[in-house]
């Protein structure tokens, strides 16, 4: 049978409980918000095939639950993500201070060269936040990332997030491909 | 003259002669004269005759000398008696005049009492002759009076006294003669006038039978209030009266019938009676009843717009037929009662009809309890007066469906509306309060824990009460109908089971699928829509309960009757979001599978499962993992549709047309992701599924697989059609499949042909595959 793409990424996302995971994904791969906050239970996936650069890419995203009950659960799907999305709510200073917590779960349990990117969503809610976008880009600095702040909500740079990802795993994936012809060659 | 000489003498006598002769005539004096001359004579004559007037004029003077003194007397004596005469004369004259003035006087008295004498003569007559016109003109005017008064009957009467009695003795009379020609005309014009009050009177009634109806339905209603046992229970509580006794009317329904005054028809009937008319009458007035009759039965086309219009109709047929009745029994025989009883037979089943089309396009459920109200309260009103109600009892059944009908829709809209706002999402409760709230809104069959820590998590989400508590409402609602419908309690119980079942099977499990139909409804959900529906199901022993409670029928006769009816009410639904949960599964799985990416032509297997496949077991696993509030059945249910599914579309990929070449390298790869795949079976991965019953659904690829990797074709073709076979669903077409695969793979590696095991193994495989080919042409059923 045809392929009918020429990569496959997996994609993770991580963070609190109610920070917006699945409507960040919800908006990526349906276009469309739901209100109504429904706890993801353990893990569910969506997937969305974009155009990069002439290459198919299938998004395979996992959403995961923010809850701790479901820790092991998630933390089993960090092994096999090539880029990670930490998701923090801007209207939470907790859900910021816990991406630190985060990090350290994805150091223990994710292979080294994954791909990383904080987002900060909600930015809608201007009058309610409690994060300011310096201290999101400073974190990014420090942990040598990129960031950016979307709102799933006003559908505000979620794809550009996505994109930007899942651009910088295929450039990280063709130039190990050209390391390994490189290596094979010498 | 006597003195004279003789010749003398002798002439003086001639002369004498001539004298004589001249004074004896006048005149002819002529031959005197010519005597005298022929004689000569003249000069003596001329002398004689002076002498002669000498004498004359002495004679005169003595005469008149002798009478001078008598004339003077007399003179005198005249003057006086001039005078005298004179003063007599303006005395007569003055008498005349007196005379005259007074005869005038008396002959003006006399004329005036001439003419007075006539006058009195003349009155006289006339009053004798008024004394016989009076009667005739007091007859006259009291027939007048009587026709302006509309007594058309003493009118009649009138008129007849005129005509015979009165009219005769003042024949002679010119107004007497008008007023015989008119007579006819008169009788006429009342009847027409009467014709024409009645017409007044069918006008007036047609208007005020509304009002009629109206008040006897208020009577009645007030009869049914004061009265609580005879709700729907009596008979003809009110005969109708014979015709005579129609006066002794009930007095709470004098007021009805006594609004209108029905004098115009008997009056018409008494006057077409004594014209001799009657018969026309009857049937004008049957025609004319008739066709108001058509009138107040055509309903206002937008009747079903309002309860007013439904009861302006309603109110207008009665009070119709309550004046028929009215008029059957006192106008004796203008209508009969098979006149009255044929008219109510083709107004009845126009009511119905009326009444059916319009209450179909009722959509407000208020709105037909309203208009059964209206026609219980018609039908009671009805019987009241003896007419039969039957097809309307007919109607008010029809009419329930349609209550119950259109109750379901209303109830679809509320259900919708719940399902609309709700989370699917387990109802948290804060304290104890909002505890208690939920406890009392729902009847919860489950031990509840004793002691309960809050934040408190019911199993159900928000829609288990709202929906519990709605099907209770919708009871009422039903029940509201049968409300004074004199059914019998099983009846009622029956309809409201009945009723209750239909929503549940019919709208709430519609709504409910409708809902999880929605893409956006996710797993989750939809198994929370599954522990709801369990809750629900095991609330309709207390739906059933609070049924029996309403209709006091007994629940022990109910149980046997509905209860194997009742689980299906909530199961049709349930059923269908198990589908959906499996349908939602396998969209998931889909997703996997689209991600498959087989190398058919490896080498060498990978060493490990596909990603795809083992991503697809860890999603599988955790879910069966995470969702434990699934209830066990309905997981095993996902899990063995998940199992089947799987097993299914990997043998599908292997056997894919547009996969032509398979290599043995690629046939071990599927072989590890198939030990993943039963792995996971064997896993339990719900409790309660015997290990062998989800590695079941992966049998026939696992053996395909067997058969394949260990070419073990002796074996297969010995056991072939045999129970106890290794491979026993492994049919041979699908053998003949992979092996042409594993064929078309081979050629691509020419050099391997230059080997002798390789050469052997391709004869053999053409062997088989000949082997096979035989084994397909034979169809199956051998065994």
């Amino acid at each position: 049978m045809a392929k009918t793409y020429d990569y496959l990424f997996k994609l993770l996302l991580i963070g609190d409980s109610g920070v917006g995971k699945t409507c960040v994904l919800f908006r990526f791969s349906e276009d469309a918000f739901n209100t109504t906050f429904i706890s993801t239970i353990g893990i569910d996936f969506k997937i969305r095939t974009i155009d990069l650069d002439g290459k198919k890419i299938k998004l395979q995203i996992w959403d995961t639950a923010g809850q701790e009950r479901f820790r092991t659960i998630t933390t089993a799907y960090y092994r096999g993500a090539m880029g990670i999305m930490l998701v923090y709510d801007i209207t939470n200073e907790k859900s910021f201070e816990n991406i630190k917590n985060w990090i350290r779960n994805i150091e223990e349990n994710a292979s080294s060269d994954v791909e990383k990117m904080l987002l900060g969503n909600k930015c809608e809610l201007e009058e309610k936040r409690q994060v300011s976008k310096e201290r999101g880009e400073q974190l990014a600095v420090e942990y040598g990332i990129k960031f950016i702040e979307t709102s799933a909500k006003a559908s505000i740079r979620v794809e550009e997030a996505f994109f930007t990802l899942a651009r910088d795993i295929k450039a990280k994936m063709e130039k190990k491909l050209v390391s390994h012809v490189y290596n094979d060659c010498f | 003259m006597d003195r004279g000489d003789n010749l003398h003498q002798v002439t003086n006598t001639q002369h004498d002669l001539y004298l004589q002769e001249i004074e004896g005539i006048d005149d002819y004096w002529g031959p005197t004269f010519r005597a005298i001359y022929d004689n000569g004579e003249h000069s003596e004559f001329q002398e004689k005759l002076e002498q002669r007037i000498r004498h004359h004029d002495k004679d005169i003077e003595r005469l008149c000398n002798v009478y001078y003194q008598g004339f003077i007397d007399s003179i005198r004596e005249l003057l006086e008696v001039r005078s005298q005469a004179k003063k007599l004369n303006t005395e007569v004259g003055t008498l005349d005049n007196q005379l005259q003035s007074s005869a005038e006087n008396i002959l003006k008295s006399g004329a005036e009492l001439v003419q007075a004498r006539k006058v009195q003569n003349n009155i006289a007559v006339v009053i004798a002759q008024l004394n016989l016109c009076l009667p005739v003109l007091t007859t006259y005017s009291k027939l007048k009076k009587q026709i302006a008064e509309k007594r058309y009957y003493p009118a009649l009467k009138t008129l007849e006294e005129l005509e015979h009695l009165h009219l005769p003795h003042v024949a002679n009379y010119r107004f007497s003669l008008q007023l015989r020609e008119s007579i006819p005309k008169i009788r006429e014009s009342i009847e027409k006038a009467s014709m024409s009050d009645l017409k007044d009177f069918l006008e007036n009634i047609r208007r005020f039978s509304p009002k009629i109806g109206e008040v006897a339905m208020r009577h009645s209603n007030e009869q049914l209030a004061s009265d609580p046992t005879l709700v729907g229970r009596k008979k003809k509580r009110v005969a109708p009266q014979p015709p005579g006794t129609g006066n002794q009317f009930p007095e709470d329904e004098l007021s009805a019938q006594e609004m209108i005054d029905f004098s115009p028809i008997y009056r018409c009937l008494h006057i077409s009676t004594v014209l001799g008319s009657r018969a026309t009458f009857e049937t004008y007035y049957r025609a004319e009843r008739t066709k108001q009759a058509r009138l107040v039965l055509q309903p206002p086309t937008n009747m079903h717009e309002s309860l007013e219009s439904y009861r302006s109709y309603i109110h207008a047929v009665l009070g119709f037929f309550i004046l028929e009745d009215r008029v059957l029994n006192t106008a004796s025989g203008l209508i009969t009662r098979a006149f009255l009883d044929e008219m109510w037979t083709m107004a009845l089943s126009k009511i119905v009809t009326a009444l059916q089309t319009h209450s179909a396009y009722c959509t407000d459920a208020t709105l037909i309890l309203r208009i059964k109200d209206l026609i219980m309260l018609f039908c009671t009103t009805l019987r009241n007066y003896g007419y039969s109600v039957k097809p309307l009892w007919e109607l008010v059944r029809e009419l329930r469906d349609h209550y119950t009908e259109v109750l379901m829709q209303r109830w679809v809209q509320v259900f919708r509306e719940i399902l609309s706002k709700e989370d699917f999402q387990p109802i948290k409760v804060e304290d104890q309060e909002e505890y208690d709230l939920v406890m009392s809104s729902f009847p919860l069959d489950a031990d509840m824990p004793d002691d309960i820590t809050f934040p408190y998590s019911f199993p159900f989400s928000g829609m288990v009460p709202k929906i519990y508590q709605q099907v209770k409402e919708f009871i009422y609602a039903c029940l509201k109908f049968s409300e004074d419908l004199n059914l019998s309690q099983v009846e009622v119980d029956e309809m409201i089971r009945k009723s209750m079942n239909l929503l549940l099977t019919r709208s709430f499990s519609g709504c409910l699928s409708s809902t999880f139909r929605s893409p956006h409804v996710n797993l989750q959900e939809i198994i929370q829509i599954i522990v709801d529906t369990g809750y629900l199901e095991e609330a309709t022993v207390y739906l059933d309960q609070f049924v029996s409670n309403i209709t006091g029928e007994e629940t022990h006769s109910v149980t046997t009757g509905v209860v194997q009816g009742q689980p299906a009410m909530f199961r049709v639904a349930r059923e269908d979001a198990v589908r959906q949960i499996c349908e939602k599964l396998r969209q998931k799985l889909n997703e996997f599978l689209e991600l498959e990416s087989y190398d058919w032509l490896l080498v060498e297997p990978q060493g490990h499962a596909s990603s795809f496949v083992t991503d697809l077991i860890a999603f599988l696993q955790i879910t069966f993992q995470s969702f434990t509030n699934l209830p066990p059945e309905v997981a095993q249910v996902a899990c063995k549709s998940a199992c089947e599914y799987i097993g299914n579309s990997m043998l599908e990929l292997l056997l894919n047309e547009d996969v032509k070449q398979v290599s043995m390298g690629a046939l071990n790869q599927i072989n590890l992701d198939l030990l993943q795949c039963e792995q996971f079976a064997a896993s339990e991965p719900v409790t309660g599924l015997q290990e062998d019953v989800l590695l079941a659904y992966f049998t026939k690829l696992r053996e395909i697989l067997d058969l394949f990797t260990s070419w073990d074709w002796p074996t297969y073709f010995h056991d072939y059609g045999q129970e106890t076979s290794k491979y026993k669903q492994v049919n041979p077409d699908i053998a003949i499949i992979i092996l042409e695969k594993l064929r078309e793979a081979d050629k691509k590696t020419m050099f391997t042909v230059l080997k002798k095991s390789e050469r052997d193994k391709k004869k053999l495989l053409e062997t088989v595959l000949k082997q096979l080919k035989q084994l397909s042409q034979i169809p199956p059923g051998k065994n």
